[in-house]
């Protein structure tokens, strides 16, 4: 089998193609059956005499049979939830509960593995009532020299601390007013290329940036957003950089700090650009000796927006803090208050010129690591008041990776 | 006017040792890093990820251990997936293809150790917190940590083809401690009339301990493996203890102890608290050894009335 398989490889490898057939100088020597057979029995006897993968394991005496398999880990992930509002939503993100109803908020297949000793291959893929959508599919190299790191393909880009994260890693059952107004009902994603640094310090420094498309009103909205105005040069794409700091303060306190800007064309006409800045903090206290690995962290972002538009330069921000309580591994307490601004006549949202925000609380229920009951509570206010009420429900099943910190 | 070369002389002996690189080894746990300090002597700096305090299965992966990680030459993992909530976002992050699954720089425990709790046929999350490639808890048994040792020193050995020798030597000094403490206690316990050896563990994560001291668990406070004791289990658990007279109960300390502590009680017995790691600064051996003194106290402790 093996014979068979070769012979055509090494006649594909050594024979002329078409290019060299038109330059008779530069062809490959004719090889004769029999230096093909003594280059096939070269390349088996290298095979058979592979030596064997280095510090294999004692000879297993009683050991188990092999756990390991080739599959990637796959898992899926089914958030639904009731919702009850008592005046117009008002909801920005695209997973949440827009309605007074039930709402599938997603049903997200996670399938991730490494490739080989170069690349790891993440894929998320979203089912809604009514479709199908790649929202992440980015492969991440291992082993770049220099302390360097490329991602490639679609991708939340690392816009702060919410924004690379999905659904079921959040708080709350909702996504921050802000993160819907400034990026998209999805946050900020694209097709594209990312280049991340560890920088060589004694506390962890990362750098990051990323070139991806700039289109996509659920995910690039303040940008070219619906309108797909094509890529005549550099400045067509949307680029992200960020800064990412991390502090140990001791085992228990962690403080991690963050500075992220975003830079783009928008669709209001010709070399109109859009820019949008960040900082997020986020302290976490968790004491190592507690039996309930309880913790409590305080998280918070801040974002200012400045678009230009025809003869004017529109300004805005928002921004949201969240304290959540984790008191054992069963129940989590949260509490979250937001702030957008308004703006007049601005051409993305006619609507939005006053001020909102939205305070909301939040108690979780943990029957294990993979299920998880949410009840949540909400006030909007500013230029109108809704409240509303939610009950959200969330199974995981399969393999699932590790969040990052 | 001799003082500069002697000076001299003395910079060139002192030269070899500042120029050696020393092998940066990275331990997701403390006892693998106390075994690792074993192998290593003063030639390897190890460094452990998760604190003695932690819970294994939950430890945060908090980016500053990106930084180690980054550096090393060599990770020690325990594996069969005990790490598996945590450790693999920061191995991808470290951008340190050396220690990669699957590379030289990787070391996964579990690989060279026999196995106990293995689960038969099909694994279901309804049974609980179930590693599928066996129990992960083996470095609670000093067996388990022989074969460790050996492949470890012959990893290490390879990595740092200079101190191979020393390595190996080491290994065999630390092989021929382990199982001689590992013989002395089992002697030790199986001395214990055979219904003061049975025991009821809060989590099952202590089977290869119970295996190397010949103790019996009875049943587990938990009523499967990673869900919070319910007040039937807990009543059917307390009327075990009663009926065969069971008086230990044993967990590590980043368990819950109040339901531990009311069953003691109840069953006129004491809750033995193990330490979860190796603490800073102490040995393997002598780890294994205030564990091994604390559950014998318990079980030969006189009774309660």
């Amino acid at each position: 089998m093996r014979r068979l398989l070769a012979t055509p490889l090494l006649l594909v490898a050594l024979g002329a193609s078409p290019l060299s057939a038109a330059e008779p100088e530069d062809a490959p020597v004719e090889l004769t059956p029999e230096e093909l057979e003594a280059l096939e029995a070269g390349l088996d006897a290298d095979a058979a005499s592979a030596p064997p993968p280095a510090d294999a394991p004692p000879a297993p005496h009683t050991h188990a049979g092999p756990v390991g398999n080739s599959n990637p880990d796959i898992s899926l992930i089914l958030d639904t939830a009731l919702a009850v509002f008592d005046g117009p939503p008002r909801q920005t993100g695209a997973h949440d509960p827009q309605a007074t109803g039930f709402t599938l908020q997603q049903l997200e297949m996670h399938i991730a593995a490494n490739v080989d000793p170069y690349f790891r291959l993440e894929a998320n893929l979203v089912f809604a009532e009514f479709g199908v959508e790649v929202e992440e599919a980015y492969g991440t190299t291992l082993a770049l020299p220099a302390d360097l790191q490329l991602r490639a393909g679609q991708m939340l880009t690392r816009f702060g601390r919410i924004n690379p994260t999905h659904p079921h890693a959040w708080s709350f059952v909702d996504q921050p007013l802000v993160n819907g107004k400034l990026f998209g009902g999805e946050g900020s994603r694209g097709l594209g290329v990312e280049l991340s640094w560890l920088a060589p310090l004694p506390w962890f420094v990362e750098l990051v940036g990323s070139a991806t498309h700039a289109t996509g009103a659920c995910c690039a909205r303040s940008f070219y957003g619906a309108d797909d105005l094509g890529v005549e040069s550099p400045a067509d794409l949307l680029y992200t950089a960020a800064v990412k700091q991390f502090f140990a303060l001791s085992r228990e306190w962690s403080v991690a700090w963050g500075l992220s800007g975003q830079f783009g064309p928008n669709a209001t006409g010709n070399g109109n650009r859009t820019e949008i800045y960040g900082t997020d903090l986020f302290i976490h206290f968790r004491p190592t000796h507690s039996p309930d690995r309880a913790c409590v962290s305080l998280q918070i972002e801040a974002l200012y927006r400045t678009r230009q538009t025809p003869g004017d330069r529109l300004e805005d921000f928002g921004g949201y803090g969240q304290l959540v309580w984790t008191i054992d591994p069963t129940w989590e307490l949260g509490a979250r208050h937001e702030y957008v601004a308004g703006v007049a006549d601005d051409p993305l949202d006619p609507e939005w010129d006053a001020d909102r925000q939205r305070s909301t609380v939040q108690a979780t229920f943990y029957p294990s690591h993979f299920s998880r009951l949410r009840l949540q509570g909400s006030r909007a206010f500013g230029d109108a008041v809704t409240w509303s009420g939610m009950l959200a429900l969330e199974l995981l099943i399969g393999a699932h990776g590790a969040h990052s910190f | 006017m001799r003082l500069i070369p002697r000076l001299l002389t003395l910079l060139a002996l002192l030269a070899p040792c500042a120029a050696h690189a020393e092998l940066k080894v990275v331990a997701t746990l403390p006892d693998l890093a106390a075994i690792a300090r074993e192998i290593g002597g003063p030639h390897v700096t190890v460094t452990a990820l998760a604190p003695p305090s932690q819970d294994p299965h939950y430890v945060d992966p908090r980016p500053n251990l990106i930084l180690p990680l980054n550096r090393a030459d060599l990770l020690i993992v325990n594996g069969l997936e005990l790490e598996v909530g945590w450790l693999p976002p920061l191995q991808v992050a470290a951008r340190n293809g050396r220690i990669q699954t699957g590379g030289d720089g990787y070391f996964d425990a579990s690989s060279v150790v026999r196995r106990l709790g293995v689960p038969q046929g099909k694994v279901d999350r309804a049974m609980g917190d179930i590693h599928p490639g066996g129990n992960p808890h083996f470095l609670l048994d000093p067996r388990a940590a022989r074969p460790i040792v050996a492949a470890l020193a012959t990893r290490m050995g390879k990595l740092d083809p200079k101190q191979a020798d020393r390595y190996r030597a080491n290994a065999a000094d630390f092989d021929r401690r382990l199982a001689a403490f590992a013989d002395t206690q089992r002697a030790r316990f199986a001395a214990l009339p055979a219904a003061r050896r049975r025991v009821v563990a809060y989590h099952a994560s202590l089977i290869y301990l119970f295996d190397w001291l010949g103790l019996d668990e009875a049943e587990t406070v938990e009523p499967r493996p990673g869900i919070a004791p319910t007040p039937a289990h807990v009543a059917r658990v307390l009327s075990l203890m009663k009926k065969d007279g069971i008086r230990a109960v044993v967990q590590e300390a980043y368990y819950p102890k109040k339901t531990s502590e009311t069953l003691a009680r109840l069953a006129g017995g004491q809750v033995v608290v193990l330490p979860g790691g190796t603490p800073d600064g102490t040995a393997y051996l002598a780890h294994l050894e205030g564990i091994a003194d604390a559950l014998y106290a318990a079980l030969a402790a006189p009774e309660a009335e």
